[in-house]
């Protein structure tokens, strides 16, 4: 089967994946375009790994479809493999091999062509920033290089699509930014690049986000899309000195659905934004909190996810109760 | 300080226990190793295959070979009648003994003359071979003399005979000598020792492989109470297979246990202290799980060759003699075969408890120094 | 196979030679550990038994007992380190491992032989170690017997007969291994124990290992193929495994001077058929078990066992209980140290080899295939 020149370059029907009793992925369903930076958002052991791993051929779905640059994830695993690139999340470059031995290795895993190795080879290590460091084990390097590596080996072959489970854990704000910097470089080019992480900040690089939380994707859109549109509630951003303390009495107004401390001040969630705002700000200033501003904020991306994965937990408790 | 221990020992358990591979290869595959062992080891000689090639056909000669045949030691596979025929049986090991006697063997012995009995053996297992040779040289003394006795009788009537030796052998503590019993005791000694020194090695380095053990060493756990809690798990399973051991051993294959079982678990608690020492010392100089596999190996293949588990210690040169003193493997050896076949006690063990227990110490505190050393 | 197949492959035999060479350790111990052991079963280990510690009790006391007793002493397979004057004595140097073997001469020893009737001579054996104490029962019965017909042969002459040699003479010859060196019976099968054990044991661990960091998961979501990962696994464990069986005939050849009566190239061929069914093995145990720990306990069980003891090398299979000796037709080891003995010892050539070289090719072929169809690119 030809590749299509759909648009598509990820599709999913209403994946499914059990392990045992467990059902780690929940009846997903989405699409990636050609091109997009797609990210993958969700708390640990929301189901992102395992749903790459599906995507990538190398897990087998327990039902559901889809199909990856237009092979089928369930009978054209090994043609999908030849055209794509995989970061898994655990390190998965040869510690006692030096950065030119593991890029050659994987040169050689690849079809790539003779005369083009060299080239390959030479772009990968300016990419990473490693060509000073050709002979070094890989065992010596930091988070940031490493990272940097295990994506150059993915893309040696220059495939057109390729999947990052999260690629920039445990790794400095330095080097995730770089990082993103060639990701940004690589969907210039057409790839499409299909990332999970659980750092929110990160997600505002992409141009899409679907959030997963317990096997379920409970929300796709663009980032702006998820701000403005997802949230019911409003959120207002409230600062003063000694916010701990405040927190404590904002909490009891009605009409406050959450208060989190965020940064040096308070996001406060609450339905009627106005009026709350108001309160809170009468409550201050009768308790004694000095400098105190209330504003009202577009909500960031966790305030989003947050207050999500609560309606999640809601409905689901919800639903409990009826069955009972 | 117990609680952490306990945690470790409880985490330790699970691992082990909750793999069911892991469940079948610490506890059922050591008792397959003995069954096999068991049934497999065998340095008894009887019944050696035997060709008779005889070209005398008379009734002395006859009589000869039923001498053979009735000492139990031999039996004959094939009377052949050609030199190649018995080539080809001893080529192709279908026996390994061919007794030849030449026309006129018969005639020589009644005249008075000396009569030749040719026996061929298959060298290759030099240790049958010996034996076989052994057996036959009695057979064949006993006719001689029985021969020359004959003759006399001739010559000078039945007067007086000439007296002699009549050697009666007994076995103590293995009558029917069966090498089983000589091998199953000492099973029980190599299966612990690679149990233990092979799960204690792998499974700490395993850790720094991975990456928990750094996780682990963040903790207040002290070095002595992670020490503990991989030590004591492994020594626990020993234990049990040790019991294992012993039960199938004794009812299983019926070799006997005359001495005293409380011994038996002492000694086997001094003993896993050097196993379980090497072990440790062993996963501190590996950074990787390859490398304390081999690293066992490299200790333990020679470890098993010079204990006296099959060859004896006597036998060596006097120079690895004295280097086996150093092994534990040999003195748990003797101390085990002491237990169940000779049924002697600490009076008479009490050499071997020592030096077991000295190294046992050494070895715990030279690997446990070690280990604080690369972790600080 | 596609010239992209051979490159892969090339690819993943390179690495893991380089995986190899960089754990210089274990290398190292990969070639010291046959050497060891060669040094050890060349030199040190022998099951020949001499110099056998005794104790001697002589209640008789008489020139007679004493020549009697000096045919043992003076032989080299007993050495007598004591004289005892009780049972109880008798018993502590046995109980203590002190001596092996107790002879008690009766008082009447010397009485009864010249009155022409037998003296009862008893020995104790320690019959812990069977073996031994069969040998040296065996010794000694010699030596009585031989002792009697002296008796005889001087009781004729001293009564005016003529004089008379001994009537049956016995010629010993021993084929294929003439000086009964036990050496030579276990040197060409050493060799196979070895190379069995050591490309097991590192085969076993090398998938499980990828598996366990993690690295083989990367590799699974690549288009390499399941026979080009096995096969380019086993590429550089094969040479190693040559190399030891190189090392082991050589060492054979200038240390041990074990002669060589075949056709080495025969030799090599054979063991390399060997050693790819075992290495395959190996791989299969590593692809199954995906744990180091697990997958080299039970490589170990797989290969050290069946090799050392069902293979003919140390125990004679035909000493073996029935049950045993079918289960030692599944063990290619036994093939293999057969082969070996019959090529060193006997000679021997292709013709009467063919049947167990084939079993030889046939096990690998199915190590090799089922190797290959479990691994699953896959996980769980």
């Amino acid at each position: 089967m030809a590749e299509t020149s759909d648009d598509k370059a990820v599709v999913v029907r209403d994946l499914v994946r059990r392990f045992g009793s467990f059902v780690a992925v929940n009846r997903v369903s989405f699409e990636v375009r050609r091109g997009e930076i797609f990210g993958f958002l969700g708390p640990n052991g929301a189901g992102k790994s395992t749903t790459i791993r599906m995507l990538c051929g190398i897990l087998r779905p327990s039902e559901g479809a889809g199909s990856v640059a237009g092979f089928d994830i369930r009978t054209q695993t090994e043609q999908i493999k030849s055209r794509i690139g995989y970061m898994s999340q655990r390190f998965s470059l040869y510690e006692d091999l030096t950065v030119e031995e593991n890029i050659n290795f994987y040169s050689g895993i690849y079809r790539i062509a003779p005369d083009r190795k060299r080239e390959r080879k030479e772009w990968v290590l300016r990419m990473a920033g490693l060509a000073d460091h050709r002979n070094s084990r890989t065992s010596v390097l930091s988070g940031g290089w490493k990272q940097r590596l295990a994506l150059g080996c993915a893309i040696l072959h220059e495939p057109s699509i390729i999947f990052l489970d999260e690629p920039t854990s445990g790794v400095d704000p330095m080097s995730r930014r770089r990082f993103w910097n060639l990701i940004y470089e690589l969907a210039g080019r057409g790839v499409t690049v299909f990332v999970t992480t659980h750092y929110m900040d990160e997600a505002e690089y992409c141009d899409r986000i679907g959030l997963m939380y317990r096997g379920k994707l409970i929300a796709t859109g663009t980032p702006e899309d998820l701000k403005h549109r997802f949230m019911r509630e409003e959120v207002l951003e409230v600062g003063c000195e000694r916010f701990q303390d405040a927190l404590g009495e904002i909490e009891k107004l009605p009409g406050v659905r959450e208060v989190a401390v965020f940064g040096r001040g308070l996001h406060v969630v609450a339905e009627d934004g106005e009026t709350v705002a108001a309160e809170i700000r009468t409550l201050l200033a009768e308790k004694g909190f000095c400098s105190a501003h209330v504003e009202k904020i577009v909500p960031t991306l966790e305030d989003v996810f947050v207050s999500l994965i609560e309606a999640q937990d809601r409905e689901e408790s919800a639903e409990a109760e009826v069955r009972r | 300080m117990f609680e952490r221990i306990r945690e470790m020992l409880v985490k330790e358990f699970i691992q082990v226990l909750r793999d069911p591979r892991l469940r079948f290869v610490v506890f059922l595959m050591p008792v397959v190793q003995l069954v096999v062992f068991g049934y497999a080891v065998s340095t008894d000689v009887r019944d050696v295959a035997t060709a008779v090639y005889d070209l005398d056909n008379s009734v002395t000669s006859r009589e000869l070979v039923a001498r053979f045949v009735g000492s139990g030691y031999f039996h004959v596979a094939e009377h052949v009648v050609t030199e190649d025929r018995a080539r080809e049986l001893l080529d192709r090991s279908e026996v390994r003994v061919v007794l030849r006697m030449n026309k006129g063997f018969g005639d020589d012995l009644l005249r008075g003359r000396t009569a030749t009995l040719q026996l061929l053996l298959d060298g290759t297992d030099s240790n049958t071979a010996g034996i076989a040779l052994d057996y036959a040289a009695k057979i064949t003394q006993q006719f001689s003399r029985d021969v020359l006795l004959e003759r006399f009788r001739r010559l000078r009537g039945a007067a007086r005979e000439p007296g002699w030796v009549e050697l009666e052998s007994r076995a103590w503590f293995n009558e029917n000598l069966e090498s089983r019993n000589f091998f199953v005791p000492g099973i029980i000694a190599m299966l612990v020792m690679l149990a233990t020194l092979l799960l204690t090695s792998m499974s700490v380095v395993r850790e720094k492989e991975i990456g928990t053990m750094e996780q682990i060493m963040v903790t207040p756990i002290t070095p002595g109470e992670f020490i503990l809690g991989k030590t004591v798990p492994f020594a626990t399973i020993a234990f049990i297979d040790v019991i294992l051991i012993t039960v199938v051993g004794v009812f299983w294959f019926g070799v006997p246990i005359r001495g005293s079982l409380l011994l038996l678990f002492g000694a086997t608690a001094v003993y896993l202290m050097t196993t379980l020492g090497v072990g440790l010392w062993i996963s501190t100089i590996s950074r990787t799980q390859q490398q304390a596999m081999m690293s066992t190996f490299f200790f333990y293949f020679p470890a098993i060759l010079l204990s006296g588990f099959i060859f004896p210690v006597a036998n060596m040169p006097r120079v690895v003699q004295w280097l086996t003193w150093l092994n534990p493997l040999r003195h748990f050896l003797v101390i085990v075969r002491g237990i169940f076949l000779k049924g002697v006690g600490p009076d008479i063990l009490w050499p071997q408890l020592l030096i077991l227990a000295v190294m046992g110490v050494c070895m715990l505190s030279l690997a446990a120094a070690r280990f604080r050393k690369t972790l600080a | 196979m596609s010239s992209s197949s051979i490159r892969r492959t090339c690819a993943l035999a390179r690495k893991e030679f380089l995986h190899i060479l960089r754990d210089a350790r274990s290398l190292g111990m990969a070639i010291a550990i046959p050497m060891l052991m060669l040094l050890l079963f060349g030199y040190a280990l022998t099951l020949d038994v001499d110099n056998v510690p005794m104790v001697v009790w002589d209640q008789s006391d008489t020139q007679l007992s004493r020549d009697f007793i000096s045919r043992f002493h003076g032989s080299r397979y007993f050495s007598v380190r004591g004289y005892a004057r009780t049972y109880r004595e008798v018993e502590r140097e046995i109980d203590s491992g002190f001596a092996l073997v107790a002879l008690v001469v009766p008082r009447d020893f010397a009485s009864r032989v010249e009155a022409g009737r037998p003296a009862q001579v008893q020995m104790i054996v320690d019959g812990s170690d069977s073996n031994t104490a069969t040998i040296a029962m065996g010794y000694a019965d010699v030596v009585s017997l031989t002792f009697s017909q002296d008796v005889a042969i001087r009781w004729m002459q001293s009564v005016g007969g003529p004089s008379f040699a001994p009537p049956l003479e016995v010629r010993p010859r021993v084929w294929f291994n003439a000086d009964m060196e036990s050496r030579n019976y276990i040197v060409p099968g050493l060799t196979a124990v070895i190379m069995m054990v050591i490309s097991a044991l590192l085969t076993s661990l090398t998938v499980a290992r990828e598996w366990e960091r993690g690295t083989m998961e990367q590799l699974i979501s690549t288009p390499v193929k399941g026979y080009e990962l096995v096969l380019g696994k086993l590429a550089p464990y094969f040479a190693v495994g040559m190399f030891d069986m190189l090392l082991a005939v050589l060492m054979g050849k200038f240390l041990f001077h074990v002669p060589l009566r075949g056709d080495a190239v025969l030799l090599f061929a054979i063991a390399a058929v060997f050693l790819a069914g075992i290495l395959s093995m190996g791989m299969l145990v590593s692809i199954l078990m995906k744990s180091q720990l697990l997958a080299s306990q039970i490589a170990m069980v797989l290969t050290f066992l069946p090799s050392f003891l069902l293979s003919g090398f140390v125990y004679p299979i035909s000493n073996m209980a029935k049950p045993v000796q079918w289960i030692s037709y599944a063990v290619p080891a036994r093939y293999f140290v057969a082969l070996m003995r019959a090529i060193y010892l006997k000679g021997t050539g292709l013709e009467l080899l063919a049947g167990e070289i084939a079993l030889l090719v046939v096990f690998g072929a199915i190590m090799l295939a089922l190797a290959n169809a479990r691994f699953k690119k896959k996980l769980t």
